[in-house]
């Protein structure tokens, strides 16, 4: 739980607020860079951090990204044309370049303004089918966060991004709780073939109904539990957590079904502020950012083999719209959720059922909720940071964030976990044996 | 401001280490201040003079408690397999 004071000092995030001038410290994946895909190609509308921006790219290739309002009269440069080296606003036809330099004022003949005014303008860089920007003081910008997946070319990439109407806490967290994994998601895990098959009093009665819904590679329906998946029918896995030069990793460990002398270990690794690196997911990234207060943006980025990826979502596909609940398919044991769509729906729902910003003075953690409670912990550390004059967490500077990653393994009883995951450079704790 | 997030954390990481030596945790010593914040935020369980929780544990507040520093209170007697 948290104190009403202290969530809105986690949950706001725009200029001024504590979180806000944290989230700033970090390059912040903003758009996705399909969305500017040549040169002097219509600019977009970014908001971000609750703050609102054009983004662009100029006659050269290079990436702009602007205060969205024209220095001159307030005008939206997204409304503006991209032409000849810059951005021209349409109102009086203020131009500016990529690094806010006024390159034109029609109305105004004489070059001292120029000379001495620059429009607002940010860091920006494009990786990994993102753009991120810097939206920190000059000058304070930490090396960039090369993950495994950052280099990687457009058509090695898919790119997935789903809008959400709520506060990016309640997304965030749920991105890194692996104790739901096995109950909202048994669905999916059924579809694969894997995992258990209950939850409480429901069991499926036969097949699941959503068997078109997106998962990991499947198991044949009816095949039950096969080599691999989810070979737990364990829903109180014991979590440990230690922090990492990027934030911190954590493992959820379940007892293996029919086999005590095996764990089925799931490690997620938390790069701060915004990425998530989950156990099963080997190939990609899961990154929840907020837009405003009330909505967030939460963008998978996986790395498929070259020339499948490089398709650039469409804008109307993006923000979510939550199917109708099957109450028929959940009485008729088809379905635990009542949600077709695969976890990322189900997860949608729960999250937005929260409320556009969740009061944690009313709920209840408990000790599975280890992580999410590490997670607020190094938010609530880096705000005392930066309100002291230092700079938040997990900067990793001199880190190779390139082997960050997360893990997804049956292992034996005895072995540590870490040893999964050495890139990961985790600060081992006293090791626990329940 | 009390930093509850501070507080959780470290008693969260108490739990899981005397779960791991095989202690029962029966509740959670706080300083006085964390358990007035608590008590804050939850004017309807103080109202029904239902015990305050945290970690699914009772708040006992102690003066002798370090605002950022919680005891976990395990059973002296109970050793978990």
């Amino acid at each position: 739980m948290l104190t009403a004071e202290e969530n809105e000092a986690l949950c706001r995030v725009g200029p001024g607020t504590p979180m806000g001038k944290v989230l700033r410290r970090y390059w912040t994946p903003a758009f996705q860079a399909g969305d500017l895909p040549e040169p002097d190609c219509p600019p977009i509308h970014v908001t971000v951090l609750g703050s609102d921006f054009v983004a662009f790219r100029d006659s050269s290739g290079r990436l702009g990204f602007l205060d969205e309002l024209c220095c001159h009269r307030g005008a939206s440069l997204v409304l503006g044309r991209v032409e000849e080296g810059g951005i021209r606003c349409l109102y009086h036809g203020w131009k500016y370049a990529v690094d806010g330099t006024i390159l034109e004022t029609p109305n105004l003949a004489t070059s001292t303004f120029r000379e001495r005014v620059k429009h607002g303008a940010y860091p920006v860089r494009e990786a990994g089918g993102l753009g991120w920007v810097y939206l920190g003081p000059p000058g304070t910008e930490p090396p960039f966060p090369a993950f495994s997946w950052t280099s990687a070319a457009a058509d090695e990439l898919v790119v997935s991004e789903m809008i959400l109407d709520c506060n990016w806490m309640q997304v965030q967290e749920g991105s890194i709780d692996s104790s739901h994994v096995a109950i909202l998601h048994l669905d999916t895990l059924a579809t694969m073939g894997a995992g258990p098959r209950n939850v409480g009093s429901f069991a499926f009665a036969g097949e699941p109904w959503d068997l078109d819904m997106p998962v990991p590679a499947r198991g044949r329906p009816g095949e039950g539990r096969p080599g691999g998946g989810w070979p737990s029918d364990d829903n109180a896995p014991r979590i440990e957590v230690e922090n990492t030069p990027f934030g911190f990793h954590y493992a959820a460990i379940r007892d293996v079904t029919d086999d005590p002398g095996k764990k089925f270990v799931r490690v997620t690794a938390f790069a701060m502020p915004y990425t998530a690196f989950i156990g099963g997911v080997a190939s990609g990234a899961v990154i929840v950012v907020p837009r405003d207060d009330y909505t967030c943006s939460t963008i998978g980025v996986f790395k498929v083999p070259k020339g499948v990826g490089g398709v650039t979502q469409p804008v109307e596909d993006r923000r979510v719209r939550l199917p109708a609940q099957d109450r028929a398919a959940m009485a008729a044991g088809q379905s635990f959720a009542g949600f077709r769509g695969g976890n990322r729906i189900q997860d949608s729902a729960v999250q937005m059922s929260e409320g556009p910003m969740y009061d944690r003075a009313k709920e209840h953690l408990v000790p599975a909720d280890l992580a999410i409670i590490r997670m607020r912990r190094l938010f609530a550390d880096s705000v005392r940071c930066v309100e002291a004059g230092g700079a938040p967490l997990g900067l990793g500077e001199d880190f190779d964030f390139a082997g960050v990653g997360p893990a997804s393994a049956i292992i034996d009883a005895g072995q540590p976990w870490q040893d999964l995951v050495p890139a990961n450079q985790g600060v081992r704790e006293p090791a626990r044996q329940r | 401001m009390i930093w509850l997030s501070i507080v959780i954390d470290t008693a969260c990481t108490k739990i899981w280490d005397a779960w791991g030596s095989g202690a029962r945790v029966t509740s959670l010593r706080v300083s006085p201040a964390v358990y007035a914040a608590v008590a804050a935020a939850r004017p309807g369980e103080v109202a029904r003079d239902y015990p305050l929780m945290l970690l699914g544990l009772q708040l006992i507040a102690d003066p002798e408690v370090a605002t950022y520093d919680p005891v976990a209170v395990c059973d002296p007697v109970a050793v978990w397999r």
